[in-house]
């Protein structure tokens, strides 16, 4: 598939990356880096052992990723994590809040996976 | 030129590559993935480090407390840092612009603008390194310009009054004498007085002048001069012209508003006026005598007690002491007297183990 076509697939926004990082080889390689990174597991982890400093930073890291590679959709519901995550243990339910990621991860990482290597 | 690396701080690898790959082609690049390891990086890299990328959040240590500790060893000056966020929140940008922050980038960043913004900084801070350079190179050579003048200068007060020394056959350490001991004197006065707002700028400049203070003396007849006795009081008065013969000397060469010539001329015609009015030429009362007269008042007639004359042998040291503290030698100001106390031990050492010491450098 060709890369446009994932960032279509994971509701990302093409044409800024490609504005920003110039070529096509540089983004698929940080998408590959994504990919093998698994941010989602080192946020549940740490929210598993209820660390939570810990879950707002691999949260906000996640938010950052999705941002410098303009995966929107994922980086929309990451943010909302971060927020619900800022001043520690959170006083809302977070549960859809996590589910909404876990989805957003799973869609970007399937679209990943469809790139030609 | 020896900087050209830059370290990229971030806990996040995708991060980290998408900035080193803006970067490895026109320089080394050094990774750090927590604050505590770029603390390290930049204590060893200091010399080739032209600029740090620095993340807000990580682990352990953030990026804040790397720029504090950048402060701490004053390495923020010289070494720009822009901090790379993926929030910008106004409270944190203060913050790191407080603590040296050159530049703030926002993520998303695009790599041409993120390019250009380090390259600004990195020619700013690189220009004003050199600017610094040059300032503290310039200011070296001015001062060493300014300590060779100060030193012709005081070679020129020295041949000077050794014209004198010559010509009246006096020991020859006399002038020198009056000049350590004017300086010793200042030295409390400086202290214990600050009414007189006497600078150590100042206190040099009276010292010098100090070593001028009987240069009327030169036009004092030969019969008068090197008589090998006592003065008739005919011949003393003609002595005591010294004082005013000085001044028209320097009158000669008159400078207005300048400090150095106002002390010359003050201490040539007042250094033997005395605090109760009972000196010469002037008869000022007091405080009408500027406080250098006084100071080299009191220094003259001290080494002139301690020193071997024609007519006399030298008074001990104590019985010098004694002699101006009861009055013997004409009234001087309780804060002067004050001070040649407080300078005493100093002065009596000075006086009994010889003068050599003397061409080495003074305390002022």
């Amino acid at each position: 598939m060709e890369l446009k076509q994932v960032y279509e697939m994971m509701q990302g926004d093409y044409d800024s990356v490609m504005g920003r990082l110039m070529t096509q080889e540089r983004v698929v390689k940080y998408l590959n880096m994504f990919v093998k990174n698994n941010m989602l597991e080192l946020i549940t982890n740490a929210l598993d052992e209820k660390d939570y400093e810990v879950a707002f930073r691999e949260a906000h890291n996640l938010k950052g990723v999705c941002a410098n590679l303009n995966m929107d959709k994922l980086g929309h519901s990451a943010g909302e994590l971060t927020e619900s995550l800022r001043h520690g243990e959170p006083t809302i339910d977070i549960t859809p809040l996590l589910e909404e990621v876990r989805e957003d991860y799973q869609l970007t990482v399937d679209a990943i996976s469809l790139i030609e290597q | 030129m020896g900087e050209n690396a830059i370290l990229i701080v971030d806990d996040v690898d995708i991060n980290r590559e998408i900035l080193k790959e803006i970067f490895e082609e026109q320089f080394s690049i050094l990774e750090a993935e927590d604050g505590e390891k770029a603390i390290r990086m930049i204590q060893d890299h200091l010399d080739n480090l032209a600029l740090v990328l620095l993340d807000l959040q990580m682990p352990k240590v953030n990026g804040l407390e790397v720029l504090k500790f950048m402060n701490e060893i004053h390495v923020v000056d010289k070494i720009p840092v822009i901090m790379i966020t993926g929030e910008s929140t106004v409270s944190s940008d203060v913050k790191a612009y407080e603590l040296g922050a050159a530049d703030i980038i926002y993520k998303p960043f695009a790599q041409p603008v993120v390019i250009r913004r380090a390259i600004n900084i990195m020619e700013l801070f690189e220009h004003r390194n050199e600017i610094e350079q040059e300032l503290r190179k310039r200011t070296k050579q001015l001062r060493e310009s300014q300590a060779k003048l100060e030193k012709n200068n005081e070679f020129l007060i020295n041949a000077l009054s050794s014209v004198v020394e010559f010509r009246s056959l006096e020991s020859g350490e006399h002038i020198q004498r009056v000049k350590y001991f004017t300086g010793l004197l200042l030295k409390y006065l400086m202290q214990f007085y600050p009414e007189y707002h006497l600078t150590i700028e100042q206190c040099k400049m009276i010292s010098d002048a100090a070593a001028l203070h009987d240069l009327g003396k030169i036009a004092i007849p030969d019969s008068i001069l090197l008589k090998p006795a006592r003065l008739t009081e005919e011949e003393f008065e003609i002595m005591k012209t010294h004082s005013v013969l000085g001044c028209e000397l320097l009158e000669n060469f008159r400078q207005e508003d300048n400090e150095f010539y106002q002390y010359c001329y003050d201490i040539c015609r007042y250094h033997h006026e005395k605090y109760d009015g009972n000196g010469y030429p002037d008869h000022l009362v007091g405080e009408q005598i500027p406080i250098w007269a006084q100071v080299v008042s009191i220094v003259d007639v001290f080494d002139a007690l301690v020193s071997k004359r024609v007519y006399k042998t030298p008074y001990a040291v104590e019985e010098a002491e004694a002699m101006i503290l009861n009055g013997e030698c004409g009234k001087f100001s309780d804060k002067i007297i004050d001070c040649f106390e407080m300078a005493k031990a100093e002065l009596f050492a000075a006086t009994e183990e010889g003068f050599s010491f003397i061409e080495s450098e003074q305390e002022l």
